[in-house]
């Protein structure tokens, strides 16, 4: 399947900063960043349970997003990524995981946010490619199941399957991980 | 299942056949403009008039606060219009008519936000909906979804027909005339695409009201605005329009001029099929700062005009559709999910009253209510958007719509209903009282995502709604009611014109640095269909503004006389007493004391240091051209002095020489001894200023310099309120662009 609209959410477990803080270091990102285009920032802190603060780019969007309740760096994939399926997802994590270990590790947060490494939310965000059921059951059954081999080391999780609005995958793992071991199990692999 | 491999073919016939013609004419042309097949400005144009609209730093450049960022997109692609990198997102703009929605249509919007945009769907001050940050290779696939669910983005912007609006209680309302909907959706319908309404040099806004006492369809700032109005005819009652042709807010608001006091239903299409062959045939289009109809109304005066329409009807040949739709007005007539039952007995839930006091209206049917959904600055989430039309599925029919104060009405929700749904929007997060309140503050989007927004009047108005909401419930009754609404720039988009209120952004320069300011606008008139408009008191840093709200309301509150408005209370202290009142919050502190009033609300970039001139001492140096511009200020005021005094002449002449003295003392900063002459103050202004382009604006272009040499070439035979008042707006928006002018020429000086 031609999947390319893919959404990943990374959840936050420690989080004491404001939107304005946010959007100054996502301000600085956009100046900053060299490997893509970064295009400008968003304050959506009066909405409800929704985006918060927006960093809108060319390629993707990031957001700090409390969607349901549950806050996270929302990676928003706009445009093609090269390769099949499952390169694209490895892609989508890698990038995802790089911009939280950014965050964690920008000076003006330190000690303030902390990404869960062991809880993601996947989202199909294309409501064509996932028209039909099968398809997502493709990506439960190879994709994703090789990918969270890797990134877990082995260590056994769970995929729960949501087809509410659009299909989602919610990935727990009972093991700890740090992002830089995320980061560093991707890349070995 | 078998898999579509576009959209397109997915939805197949539920495209309807024109709109999917015309979309993929539209895929066709960005393709060929991607080539470079297509020229650029007629490229721009067919995006507009599809509703794919330019977005703020699509022209590559971002300042983050220090300095101007290049961002990097693609050169080797071609622009999307002047100035306009393809690959930078934009917004796309969808017609709502009378902005009635069903929930299928709320979910496609709820998905296309999650899909192309960023998952939030904005209401915008006409019923629109906006998303934004969309890209322009999305928008046929975005456009082909909303089309299956009967919505199209034809004509959304451009210089075109466009949304037509209505007061989203027709048919409900407890004094409305009658149902104006099934004539705005005619009148929408007929002129989508009508070969009479391609040509115009501008866009043309047309609005229906049920009623005239209340605020409604806002006519009064409308191109067109029909309220509805029956007349006994041979013992018969007879539908029509009390019709209005030529308002407008913008720069220079303009009050609509009555065209008819009763135009019968049948006349209601030709009508407008006749104004729109007069604009298309005489309005202005090589200057498009006097392109709008009210202008040409204006010079024709509206005798004139009339005639012309009338002439011009009499020639149209006849078209069935003028009356077709008359014969299915039925069809129009909504029905109620439920049966209307009342309140009486239910358990309330916390929370409940305050809502039911300000978000519920009680319809004319007995039994039944609108609830409306307040949004804060006219946003809500996709995740809200789809719950919400879940909610609609079993409260209500297709009886939804999004309103003018930028919120979701829902109507024929039965009163028993309403704890139940009150507690589900809880949920949602979308339970806030205050609707229709000085709480529900309405605001464009500017310096957000507009390109011509100033100053941050989402940023304003989302600080304004938390510090008015965290005390509404204290408020004193005669505040409650009024209206608070802020435009970016003085475009009005904001609509600050007609607001109890209004706002609209403007800079200063202080010691180097450039200021976020707002104009404060009083005077306004949200009632009768925006009956009048206000006048820009004072120009107040920004984050002062809230405390200009709390000395404003608390100074009504304190001095009314009994039963006095708002409007009549300022009226009566006069605008000296205010300015005075406003003069204290006019001060700006400097950096090193204060660094927040040089950021904006809800944009924390400073607004000013890459603006920085090079500091010549410690000490603040204020420019002579800063004090002078300060009197012609000054002048401007005291015009207005003189319009409310109902001394036109005195009001006109004075707005005149404000200008004329803000164009001297430009002129002042290259020739020290420019003589006191008129003839040859504007000449030298011309030659070193507007051939030079110095004072043009960046997107007004030479807009503000005509006001001044029309004020200077007229002879004006009669002084009129119109007049003295157009051109009192007209010498605060030049003493604003000579303000612009300097600090641009300064910021040239500095860097070079």
């Amino acid at each position: 399947m031609n999947l390319q609209r893919i959404n990943l959410k990374i959840f936050l477990e420690e989080w004491q900063v404001s939107p304005e803080d946010i959007f100054k270091i996502f301000n600085r990102w956009i100046s900053e960043t060299s490997d893509e285009v970064l295009v400008d920032v968003a304050d959506y802190s009066h909405v409800h349970a929704g985006p918060i603060t927006l960093l809108v780019g060319h390629d993707a969007n990031y957001c700090i997003d409390n969607t349901g309740g549950e806050l996270g760096l929302l990676y928003a994939r706009k445009q093609p990524l090269e390769g099949n399926l499952s390169a694209r997802l490895r892609s989508i994590f890698a990038r995802a995981l790089n911009a939280c270990r950014r965050l964690e590790l920008e000076p003006d947060l330190a000690g303030q946010i902390k990404f869960s490494g062991s809880e993601f939310l996947l989202v199909a965000n294309d409501r064509l490619s996932t028209a039909a059921t099968e398809d997502l059951d493709k990506i439960l059954a190879a994709d994703i199941d090789t990918l969270m081999q890797d990134l877990f080391k082995g260590a056994a999780f769970t995929a729960t399957k949501n087809t509410a609005t659009r299909p989602t995958l919610h990935i727990k793992t009972e093991a700890k991980f740090d992002l830089a071991t995320l980061l560093e199990n991707l890349a070995v692999n | 299942m078998s898999q579509a491999l576009n959209w397109k073919e997915h939805l197949g016939s539920r495209i309807p056949e024109d709109l999917g013609r015309d979309i993929d004419i539209f895929e066709a042309q960005i393709q060929l403009r991607k080539e470079d097949k297509l020229e650029e400005k007629l490229f721009a144009e067919t995006r507009l008039r599809r509703g794919v609209y330019g977005q703020r730093y699509d022209n590559g450049q971002r300042f983050d606060g220090t300095q101007t960022q290049i961002l990097d997109f693609a050169s080797d692609t071609p622009t999307k219009g002047p100035d306009t990198a393809w690959d930078a997102p934009g917004m796309q703009r969808i017609k709502i008519p009378f902005g009635g929605l069903n929930p299928d249509q709320m979910d496609v919007l709820a998905d296309l936000a999650d899909e192309y945009s960023d998952e939030i769907c904005h209401i915008t001050t006409r019923q629109d909906v906006q998303l934004h940050f969309v890209h322009i290779h999305d928008t046929p696939d975005l456009m082909r979804r909303l089309a299956a669910v009967g919505i199209t983005t034809q004509e959304a912007c451009g210089n075109s027909v466009r949304n037509v609006t209505a007061c989203p209680l027709s048919g409900v309302c407890r004094t409305e005339t009658f149902d104006v909907t099934p004539y705005a959706q005619a009148c929408s319908k007929f002129l989508l695409g009508h070969p009479d309404a391609q040509d115009f040099g501008r866009k043309f806004k047309i609005a229906f009201s049920g009623c005239k006492q209340e605020a409604c369809g806002l006519t009064n700032m409308h191109d067109m605005g029909a309220i509805a109005a029956v007349r006994q005819i041979d013992g018969i009652e007879k539908r029509g329009f009390e019709l209005y042709v030529g308002g407008g807010l913008g720069a220079v608001p303009h009050e609509a001029k009555l065209f008819d006091e009763f135009l019968p239903v049948e006349e209601l299409l030709p009508t407008a099929q006749a104004i729109a062959r007069v604009f298309a045939r005489l309005g202005e289009k090589a200057n498009r700062a006097r392109a709008r109809i009210k202008f040409l109304i204006a010079k024709l005066g509206i005798e004139e005009f009339r005639q012309l329409v009338l002439e011009e009807r009499t020639k149209l040949p006849h078209d069935p559709a003028w009356t077709a739709y008359l014969n299915e007005l039925d069809a129009h007539d909504e029905e109620a999910l439920k049966p209307g039952q009342a309140l009486n007995g239910r358990v309330l839930p916390d929370g409940f009253e305050d809502w039911y006091k300000t978000n519920v209206y009680h319809q004319i049917q007995p039994g039944y209510v609108v609830a409306t959904i307040a949004l804060p600055l006219g946003d809500l989430t996709s995740t809200q958007l789809r719950a919400l039309a879940a909610l609609c599925r079993r409260y209500v029919k297709d009886t939804i719509r999004a309103t003018v104060e930028q919120n979701i009405a829902l109507r024929w929700v039965s009163e028993s209903d309403l704890p139940e749904l009150y507690t589900e929007l809880v949920h949602l997060g979308l339970h806030q009282s205050g609707a229709g309140t000085i709480v529900d503050v309405t605001a464009c989007p500017g310096t957000d995502t507009c390109k011509l927004g100033i100053a941050s009047s989402r940023g304003l108005a989302a600080e304004l709604r938390t510090r008015l909401a965290e005390k509404s419930m204290q408020f004193d009754q005669s505040i409650k009611d009024l209206r608070i609404k802020i435009s970016g720039c003085f475009n009005s988009c904001g609509q600050h014109h007609v607001a109890d209120m209004g706002f609209y952004g403007i800079s200063r320069k202080v010691s180097g640095f450039t200021v976020p300011h707002f104009q404060v606008v009083l005077g306004g008139q949200w009632s009768e269909n925006a009956g009048s408009f206000g006048l820009p008191m004072a120009a107040i840093p920004s984050k002062r503004i809230p405390d200009v709200v709390t000395c404003l309301t608390d100074s009504y509150i304190q001095g009314r006389a009994k039963e006095e408005s708002f409007q009549e209370y300022f009226q009566r202290i006069g605008k000296r007493e205010v300015k005075t009142m406003l003069e204290e919050f006019t001060r700006v502190p400097a950096y090193d004391a204060d660094a927040s009033f040089y950021s904006d609300w809800g944009d924390p970039r400073e607004f000013t240091t890459g603006d920085m001139g090079k500091g010549e001492c410690a000490g603040e140096v204020v420019p002579l051209i800063h004090f002078e511009l300060a009197a012609c200020e000054r002048e401007a005021f005291e015009a207005q002095i003189h319009l409310d005094e109902g001394s036109y002449e005195a009001a006109y002449k004075t707005s005149y020489n404000a200008m004329l003295h803000a164009a001297k003392a430009l002129v002042k900063t290259q020739f020290l001894d420019i003589p006191e002459d008129p003839d040859l103050i504007i000449q030298e202004f011309r030659t070193r200023f507007f051939d030079t382009e110095l004072f043009w604006d960046t997107y007004a272009k030479d807009k503000f310099a005509r006001y001044l040499f029309r004020a200077h070439e007229t002879e004006v035979s009669e002084y009129t309120r119109d007049l003295a008042h157009s051109l009192a707006e007209e010498a605060g928006l030049f003493i604003e662009a000579a303000y612009r002018c300097f600090d641009g020429m300064s910021t040239s000086a500095a860097s070079s």
